[in-house]
């Protein structure tokens, strides 16, 4: 199934780009999603604990089933204000 | 009467006078605002300067989030008439502001100060807003230290 992904902030900077759209299993798992990330985008690694998921446009956990046609975003910790 | 809500995220400069009167209703005899302004030069420990801020938005679910932050105000402090939140994001240099927060009430003694207080630690914890600061040695994203929980 396809899935769009966002990435913003640093975790823009690591992956080069703002967003992407990745044909992924279906029944994918937030977590493993981030690993196949990290594969092709190792810099992901460095950041690794504090990388927060967004699943349609909702804060995940790791365990979270990405449903289809979802939209995922990959950030860190927020700090606006 | 209807309790004004206003949140957005905006590249637009803040206004305060504008934003207070649309959270003022006949029955408002106290507003609190409180808002946060870039700073030019940091004293302490972590003394440097900075140049400008860029901040960035995962804009709509950061508008949700400040719509979510403003509805747990009014469940925590019923006694709030109006409630206005707005982020100002993009390149932002010293002294500009770029968060506003102002609650209303009938009197200053209902918890709004509290309210304002809780609306500003809020939009710190749960709503998608980064800043990069950049000053005259480098740039680096400032990161956060809360993690919410799923669903939050």
């Amino acid at each position: 199934m396809k899935v769009k992904i966002l990435f913003f902030a640093s975790l823009s900077d690591y992956t080069g780009m703002k967003n992407i759209e990745m044909e992924v299993p279906e029944g994918i798992t937030v977590e493993k999603l981030k690993e196949i990330l990290t594969e092709k985008f190792p810099r992901m690694a460095t950041a690794q604990k504090s990388i927060m998921t967004a699943v349609n446009r909702e804060y995940a956990d790791g365990e979270q089933k990405i449903p289809m046609d979802a939209e995922i975003a990959f950030f860190p910790p927020v700090s606006g204000g | 009467m209807d309790h004004p809500t206003i949140t957005a995220i905006t590249n637009d400069a803040l206004n305060l006078d504008a934003l207070i009167a649309q959270v003022t209703l006949p029955s408002t005899g106290a507003a609190v605002v409180f808002s946060g302004i870039v700073r030019g030069v940091t004293a302490g420990g972590d003394a440097h300067e900075t140049s400008y801020l860029e901040y960035e938005a995962y804009q709509p679910m950061a508008e949700k989030k400040l719509r979510q932050v403003a509805e747990e105000i009014r469940s925590r402090w019923p006694s709030v008439e109006g409630i206005a939140i707005v982020q100002r994001i993009g390149r932002l240099y010293p002294q500009t502001p770029t968060v506003l927060i102002v609650c209303t009430a009938a009197h200053r003694d209902t918890g709004v100060f509290e309210a304002a207080r809780y609306g500003i630690d809020r939009l710190k914890e749960i709503v998608p807003v980064w800043k990069k600061e950049v000053s005259p040695n480098g740039e680096f994203w400032v990161e956060g230290d809360y993690i919410p929980r799923s669903g939050e």
